[in-house]
Formats: structure tokens, sequence, C-alpha cells
């Protein structure tokens, strides 16, 4: 169909300008950071949408890795780039992929009858409903308390929650841009030593409970 | 893509200082220029040097082999390369039926688009004495420099896996299920034997770490202090390009052509292309983590500016990478296939244990402030104690082996064959 195929480059033409024109427009009355804040989150709103509403699992799985990756978008404009890929490493690269895997593995003809109707819409829907209400109080009121504080600096947030970032060995040097590697680290393992320590012993403790689980043969284990 | 969203916002704060309220597209384009003639003098290099390593790499298959090679199309077949590229475009693009269109044909973009994506944070050419309109690298002074490269490379792995599923071939999906085991496997250790570059000398950023062993002299290349990190990073990152010692992913004896089965022209030249950005890419790592980058006593020293100065830097970075992709080469023709269970106990039972105690060392040296030299002492003990284990865990495996095999001569169990 040769009609058909004249459609696509003018649609890749057309979405060019699009793009061009609403970076024309947001940088125009702000910055060029607002700018990929709105073309980065669009897309990720998009992407989530379309891996909930997607049939296919392994398309699903697919969009949740776009929706990944999206976020990690953010977090760079948040100048916290060692976030954004350490994210990419361990969801996109390593979790999404393992989904793909089980997905590939247990459904090679496409997803059964019973996965497309849900079996408790009722009570799903509440929960969702309460989870959506709780994380949009919770960022209201973290909105209200950090009206003023420049995007930029998020990257070593002053506070988290109630509790202020009290060494001053964390918080960034004269010297040191926002962002760095250093600083984060820093801040890791002062601040936030028990919470990494937890986390730590949480996946070991799961580690050796997944060897511990994991099934053994007489000859190998492969 | 994402990675050029700081420089793009800093060169766009340069480029408008006094009023930010109105960046014009003109405004944008001219601060980006430098960034796109850097953009495509790599991406020229890099293309035009892919299709003459393929011609190398045919001319030293077929010395090792005791053939001739290439030699019909121009002098010594110089214009094969060139012959390929367009049979691969002329040839009929093939979409088999039955196959999940969309992503069939995503997967060799996603594959040749990470290789590329990784190559922006690293610097091809001396950065220091660079002229203002090539920087010789695409995105400078990225302070995650080589995590970006392993998150990006991360990702190269949906090429394979989706290529594999989607051509609906029980060759190609075999293929994909070997990538990804193995991918995710020596990931761990490629990233573990760069932690200890990062502790030695502070920082993640590749121009850096280059300039860290220009400056203090062949004696601080880290090679001398970590050369047990740099066999395993060599080793590791060849895993992750998948090519002959570990090609288990397209092995032709076993799978036809893995993943890649159903590709034919253009789109398999994609995946061909991925390939061999992929062992460039991890050469110039290998040069710049360990071997100096384009440092070398006595020809190229840091400090100097000028045309000639650049030319020579870059002359030598040049020549130490076209020595580890040779090295690369030859390994293809010497070392033979490992069989899986062997490749996933390389893995877990031998590079990250090392890689572990490697990161250690480098700990307790820099935590006691001793010399680095006892690090080389440490990496050499290292190295013998494992060939130790495994020769001695070698020696248990064939006794037992011999003794099974000796039970079941003499054993009254009849066999059934």
């Amino acid at each position: 169909m040769p009609g058909k195929r004249a459609i696509r480059p003018l649609g890749g033409l057309a979405a060019l300008g699009a793009l061009a024109l609403g970076f024309q427009l947001v940088a125009g009355e702000q910055n060029i950071n607002g700018a990929i804040y709105v073309v980065v989150s669009t897309f990720c709103l998009i992407a989530a949408v379309l891996m909930i509403t997607n049939r296919n699992p392994v398309y699903a799985a697919l969009w949740f890795a776009v929706v990944t990756l999206c976020v990690c978008g953010l977090f760079l404009l948040q100048s916290a780039p060692f976030l954004a890929a350490a994210s990419i490493i361990v969801y996109a690269g390593a979790i999404i992929v393992t989904f793909l895997f089980v997905i590939m593995l247990a459904q090679q003809s496409g997803s059964s009858g019973y996965d497309q109707s849900s079996r408790q819409p009722l009570f799903a829907s509440i929960v969702a409903f309460t989870l959506l209400g709780t994380m949009l109080m919770t960022f209201q009121s973290w909105g209200e308390q950090h009206a003023h504080t420049q995007v930029s600096e998020a990257a070593l947030p002053k506070t988290i929650g109630t509790a202020t970032v009290v060494h001053a060995a964390s918080r960034p040097t004269e010297k040191e841009q926002v962002g760095e590697l250093r600083g984060l680290g820093r801040a890791l393992f002062s601040d936030f030593l028990f919470s990494v320590e937890i986390a730590g012993t949480l996946l070991l403790i799961a580690s050796i409970g997944a060897i511990a689980l994991a099934p053994r043969r007489a000859q190998g284990t492969l | 893509m994402s990675s050029m969203i700081p420089t793009l916002m800093t060169l766009a704060a340069d480029a408008v200082p006094a009023a930010p309220a109105a960046v014009s597209v003109v405004d944008l384009v001219k601060a980006q220029l430098p960034t796109l003639i850097t953009i495509g003098a790599a991406l020229g290099a890099v293309l035009g040097a892919v299709s003459y390593l393929i011609y190398v790499e045919r001319k030293l298959a077929a010395f090792m082999q005791d053939r001739i090679g290439p030699n019909r199309v121009g002098p010594w077949g110089l214009l094969q390369p060139i012959a390929d590229g367009a049979k691969f475009i002329l040839k009929e693009d093939v979409i088999p039926a039955y196959v999940d269109r969309a992503l069939f044909l995503l997967a060799p973009c996603i594959a040749a688009l990470t290789t590329m994506l990784a190559f922006a944070v690293v610097p091809f050419g001396p950065v220091d004495n660079a002229p203002s309109f090539h920087r010789f690298v695409i995105v400078p002074n990225v302070d995650i420099g080589i995590v970006f490269i392993f998150a990006i490379g991360s990702l190269a792995v949906y090429g394979i896996i989706l290529g594999g599923w989607a051509s609906n071939n029980k060759y190609s999906a075999l293929g994909s299920l070997r990538a990804s085991a193995q991918v995710i496997s020596y990931e761990i250790p490629l990233g573990m034997s760069v932690l200890g570059i990062a502790l030695l000398g502070g920082t993640l950023n590749l121009e850096k770490i280059l300039m860290n062993q220009a400056i203090g002299g062949i004696g601080s290349w880290y090679f001398w202090t970590q050369p047990l990190a740099c066999l395993i990073f060599f080793v590791a990152a060849l895993a992750e390009s998948n090519r002959l010692p570990f090609d288990l992913v397209e092995c032709e004896q076993e799978l036809v052509g893995g993943f890649h089965t159903e590709y034919s022209s253009m789109k398999f030249a994609l995946f061909f292309l991925a390939e061999y950005t992929h062992v460039i890419t991890i050469s110039f790592l290998t040069v710049i983590l360990f071997f100096g980058g384009w440092h070398f006593p006595g020809i190229a020293e840091p400090g100097t500016a000028g045309f000639g100065p650049m030319l020579l830097k870059l002359g030598v970075l040049m020549s130490k990478v076209f020595a580890v992709i040779i090295v690369i080469m030859l390994l293809r023709w010497t070392i033979p296939r490992f069989r899986f269970d062997q490749l996933m106990g390389l893995a877990w039972k031998v590079l990250i244990p090392l890689s572990m105690a490697n990161v250690v060392a480098v700990m307790t040296v820099l935590q006691f402030g001793w010399s680095t030299w006892w690090l080389t002492l440490t990496s050499v003990g290292l190295f013998m104690a494992a060939g130790f284990i495994g020769v001695q865990q070698a020696q248990v495996a064939l006794n037992q082996g011999t003794r099974r095999a000796k039970s079941k001569d003499h054993g009254p169990v009849a066999h059934a064959h």
C-alpha cells in the first residue's frame, strides 16, 4: 500500500515539528529544564497507561521498562545521575529482564483467558484508591514544606521526612557540585547508615532464603 | 539520550547568560554545534572502523588457519568491506511469517542503539588539548562515567532477548535464554573489577581516571597495581560482548545462528555492527582504565599543547586500542568455546569471589595507608591461590569420575543401551 507508506514519514515529521514547537513554547516562558521535564513525564505517563492496558504481558513488561527509563530521566533532571544509572542497572537491566524471561517461558502462546478479567474488582479498586489517596496526601504535605526549595538541590536532601540532615560532614562542601558522587556516598554512610545497613541485611536474608528454596539435584545444579 | 540532558542544560545556560527568558531553537542548535561535530566524527570513525575490522578479522583468521582470506575485491581484498556493505543494503529484506513484527524490527535497533550510546562518555582522544570545535568525547565530564556505560550495557540484553523471542524460532529462543543468563551474570564481576580503580583514584569519571595515570607517569598505570582487576574486567567484558570463547548465544554447531537465525540483510548487519561497536568500546575502556589512555612516557606526556602533540596522543591511544582489538581477535581462534556450566561456574565461582577479594585488598591498603605496590603482590597471590584451588578441584573431580567409571564397568548392573 503506497499511500500508507507515504503517511509514515509525514507523521514522523509532524511529530518532530510538534516536539520543536513544544520546546519553543515551554522554553519561551520558562527554561529548557522545564521543557525536558514536560516531554519526559508525558512520555512516562503514556507508557504507564500502555503498560496497564496492554493485553500481551510481554509488551506490558516492555512498557514497564520504558516507564523505568523515563523515571530515570526525571532523576537526571533532579541532578541525581547515580540514582538514575543505578536504577537502570537494577530495574531495567536485571529485574525486568527476568520478568520478560519468566513471561516468555511461561506463556508462549499469548496470555491465558483468566488473566484478562479481574477476580476481585471491588476489593482491588478500594485498595488502589486508598493507596492513591495516601500518596497524594503525602505529596501534598511534603510539597507545602518544600515549596521554596530549588529543584537542583534534591540530590542531597536537607531533610528526609521530618528528620534533618544533622551532620555537617554530609552536607556538600563549598567546592563540591550538587549531584556529585562523593556527596552521595558521604550522606549514605553517615546520616543514613542505619537504613543502608538494614537494607543490606534484608537483601542478605533474602538471598540466603533464595538459595535455601532453590531445588537441588544430585548432579550439579544446572 | 538522557545523558545529554545535563550538557544540554549547561550549554543552554552558557549560550544565554543575560536573559534566560528567551531561548530560541536557533540558539540551542548553535550551542550544540561542538557536540554535533563530535557525534559526527565518532559515528563516522566507529562505522568505518567496524567495516575494516571485519576485514582485519577475516585476514587474521585466514592467517591463523593457513588460508589466504578475502583477496578478490580490490588490491589485497581491500574493497571487500564496501562490497559487503552494498550487499547488506541491496539484499532482499525478509521478515518471516508468524514473527512478532514490532519486536522483530525493534530488536536490532535496540542492539545498535545501546552500544552506540555507551560510546558517548568514552574519551576517544586527548580531551585536555582538543580543538574548540571538536571535544574528543561526546558528553564531557560525566561524574558517573563508568557506571553510565554499565547501565547502558545492561540494556543491550533487550536486543538479544527480544530478537530471540520475536523470531518465533526454537533456536533463537534458546540463544536468547542463554544470553540473558550470561549477560546478567557477567555484569557483576565487570562492575566489581572497576571498583578498585574507583577507590584508588577517588573518581568514576573516565577523563579523570586517564589524567590520574598520565600525570603519575608510567608507574601509575593501574595495570601495575591492579593486574587481577584488569584480567577480570577483560574476561567479563569479552563475555558481555558475546564473542567466541563466550559465544554460546549464537554458536553455530548447536543453535544454527542463535538469536539472529531469522534475521537477514540490514537487520542482521545491525546486530553485527552492535557486536563490533561493543568490541571497540571495551578495547577503549581497557586502555583508558588500565593502560594510561593516550599517555606514553617520552612520546605523549600531559601538559603539552598544540596540534602536533594532539596528533601524537591520538596516535598512541589508537595504537593501544588496536593492539587490544587484535588480542581479542587472536583469542577468538585460540581458546575453544566454553560449555554452559563452565561459563556460569567461571562467573560465579571464580570471577566474582576474586573481584570481591581484590576490592577488600584495595580497601585495606587505603585504610592503613600502605604502599599501593602491595596490591600487585596481593593480585599475584590471589591469582595463584585461585589457580591452585582450580587445579585441586579438577583433580578431585577427575578422581571421582574414574572411580565412578570403574565401578560402573565392574559392577553387577547390566547396562541397557
